[in-house]
């Protein structure tokens, strides 16, 4: 065979390999990143962010990892302590049912409030929801991942 | 106190320069696409010498040097950039979509230079690719609030049913399709603007009504539907669709349309029932367009049976099954295939249309796979941009966004197989034409921009800004 075409043909393979090379060098790329993601604690359902909080207690800008149920209030024995003089000793619980989050009153002195309107009892809630317990404001996010 | 949004997001928006952050990821795969495109060109180059029947602009070593040159030059000047933005955004997808441009323009490159006019095919789509390259970089780097886009969702969505309702009265045909809109000196495709605003459509509303969608229902036998009023926006997205099928004759427009906003729903609710309701609801219309509407008639024959038609309807088909056969495992080589026959195409549109059974003659089996592994690679970076995103909409969004690239790609790529019936749609990024590469250019750009957590928080909502102000006037009074 005649230089030339044996050239042609290692250059043809060698773009071929060239793509392959790239798409080998993406994926490893791709599973570094999805094995740091799995390494990570992985297990939070959503987080909850303080928007607002007077007494410091949250603190603003705080994230909470949450579990399927987290309840909020000012016992010491709730899931997330708001220390806020309208806030109930058990003010509201979150619960995750299925693949949605559900906000659960119960049974608050002041109410709670979702995007500023007060729920009835129970409201499911969408991530990137406001939620409002006397003087604290949360958002809710979705889980880290 | 007055602004909650303030507290989480101090920095204000817009340009602002922060330090600037390596990205060695990204550098290194951008090198290797450099050091592949430049054997694709010498390899086209030392076929065209041999085979002689397509003098190029320049038979140097490599194929037309200087447009790879400044191709090349602007995959890394968007490097820079988005180091220079010092952000911390995806560094996969710059070189993915930089290769499957290189890729366009290779084959740009070989094919009859008269195919556009002015500057010739090939530098023509170079200019294209670096504008959009470019676009791709600047969105990337700037855009760090979403509040514009999930604002006025309502906005967006009246702006693309306007475009389409213009394009159907004063659209011209071309090819028998409504798809072309010329305003003075400049015209292009509309669906593939309204394709990023039914995006951003869907996924401002599909977020805001995810808890009802999923909590309640209607009951209609086995089948749990939407609740009733919710169902309105999806009878009217199938009503959208079929209109287009119909006033524009553009088949594939209203599939990617369709199929998009099923993905989209099933994203946002997991709920199966809805997606089996939305392809009943498609194969019911699309049925009846079928007995309606000679054009679809026409388009499903063909699938069924091209070589009935060779010489005539069928023809297109015919000799891009032929192509992929010639191709076979490793492909003829870049400039060795035969889309080209005494300077005339036997496949009409293979720049726009075809691009994909080209590069299945001359790249092969192989080649292909090695493309549509690229589009993976795309909708595997949305879909983990969308996972880790912190709230529904953008979640939705750079899901919408990286599976409309996607699924254009797989409804093209098929049609040029024979899978399912031919529509003449753009493969993202390869296909020649300013208005594919430049809303593709945008859909990267906004995913790269997506892809940033730390990127200012989401806005609040109406309702908590309303609540917020209620309570400090009280507070003052």
């Amino acid at each position: 065979m005649d230089g030339t075409v044996i050239a042609i043909w290692l250059l043809r393979l060698l773009f071929l390999a060239g793509l392959y090379l790239f798409l080998w060098a993406v994926v490893r790329v791709l599973l570094r990143d999805l094995r740091s993601a799995a390494r990570e604690p992985g297990a939070e359902l959503g987080r909850l962010v303080v928007l607002e909080s007077p007494s410091g207690e949250p603190d603003v800008g705080a994230g909470f990892s949450l579990d399927a149920v987290t309840t909020l209030g000012r016992d010491v024995n709730a899931t997330i302590l708001l220390d806020d003089e309208f806030v109930s000793s058990m003010h509201a619980a979150l619960t995750y049912r299925g693949r949605v989050w559900y906000l659960e009153d119960l049974g608050s002195t002041n109410g709670s409030f979702v995007n500023g309107v007060q729920i009835d009892v129970i409201a499911p809630l969408a991530f990137g929801d406001e939620l409002q317990f006397g003087n604290v404001r949360l958002r809710l996010e979705r889980a880290r991942r | 106190m007055t602004d909650g949004a303030g507290a989480l997001a101090p920095r204000a928006t817009g340009l602002r320069f922060a330090r600037p952050r390596t990205r060695s990821r990204e550098f290194a795969l951008l090198a290797i696409v450099a050091v592949a495109l430049a054997v694709g060109s010498a390899s086209l180059a030392a076929t065209r010498r041999i085979v002689g029947t397509d003098p190029g602009p320049d038979p140097g070593f490599f194929a037309d040097g200087l447009a790879l040159a400044w191709y090349v030059g602007a995959l890394f000047a968007a490097h820079l950039v988005l180091v220079l933005s010092g952000r911390r955004t995806d560094q996969v997808l710059l070189p993915t979509v930089g290769m499957l441009g290189g890729i366009s323009l290779l084959l740009m490159e070989r094919l009859p230079q008269t195919l556009a006019g002015g500057l010739g095919l090939g530098r023509t789509q170079l200019v294209w690719l670096v504008i959009s390259i470019g676009l791709v970089a600047v969105i990337g780097a700037v855009v760090r609030s979403d509040a514009w886009l999930r604002l006025y969702k309502y906005s967006w969505a009246a702006l693309g049913v306007a475009i389409l309702l213009v394009t159907f009265v004063f659209g011209h045909d071309v090819n028998g399709q409504r798809l072309t809109l010329s305003i003075g000196p400049v015209s292009g495709q509309p669906s593939e603007v309204i394709k990023i605003l039914l995006v951003i459509f869907l996924a401002g509303y599909l977020s805001e009504n995810r808890p009802l969608l999923i909590e309640e229902s209607t009951r209609l036998g086995p089948l749990r539907l939407p609740p009733l009023p919710y169902l309105a926006p999806m009878i009217a997205m199938w009503a959208i669709a079929l209109s287009i099928v119909i006033v524009q004759k553009d088949l594939g427009a209203a599939l990617l349309f369709f199929v998009v906003f099923l993905l989209l729903l099933y994203v946002a609710t997991a709920r199966a029932s809805f997606v089996i309701l939305g392809l009943i609801a498609l194969l019911v219309g699309g049925t009846i367009l079928y007995q309606l509407l000679p054009h679809v008639r026409v388009r499903v024959d063909i699938w069924l049976d091209p070589f009935a038609t060779a010489s005539g309807n069928g023809y297109q088909v015919v000799q891009a099954l032929h192509a992929f056969a010639r191709g076979g495992l490793l492909g003829t080589g870049l400039g060795a295939g035969l889309p080209v026959v005494g300077g005339v195409l036997p496949i009409p549109a293979l720049h726009t249309d075809f691009p994909f059974a080209a590069l299945g003659e001359e790249l092969g089996l192989i080649g292909i796979l090695g493309i549509l592994g690229l589009y993976l690679v795309v909708i595997e970076r949305g879909l983990r941009i969308a996972a880790s995103a912190a709230d529904d909409f953008r979640a939705i969004l750079a899901a919408g966004l990286s599976l409309i690239v996607g699924v254009q790609a797989f409804i093209i790529a098929a049609g040029n197989l024979k899978l399912i019936p031919l529509t003449g749609i753009t493969l993202p990024f390869i296909s020649y034409g300013g208005s594919s590469l430049l809303a593709s250019g945008v859909v990267i750009g906004l995913l790269l921009a997506l892809s940033d957590r730390e990127a200012d928080a989401p806005p609040m909502t109406a309702a908590g800004r309303r609540w917020l102000r209620r309570r400090d006037r009280a507070a003052s009074r």
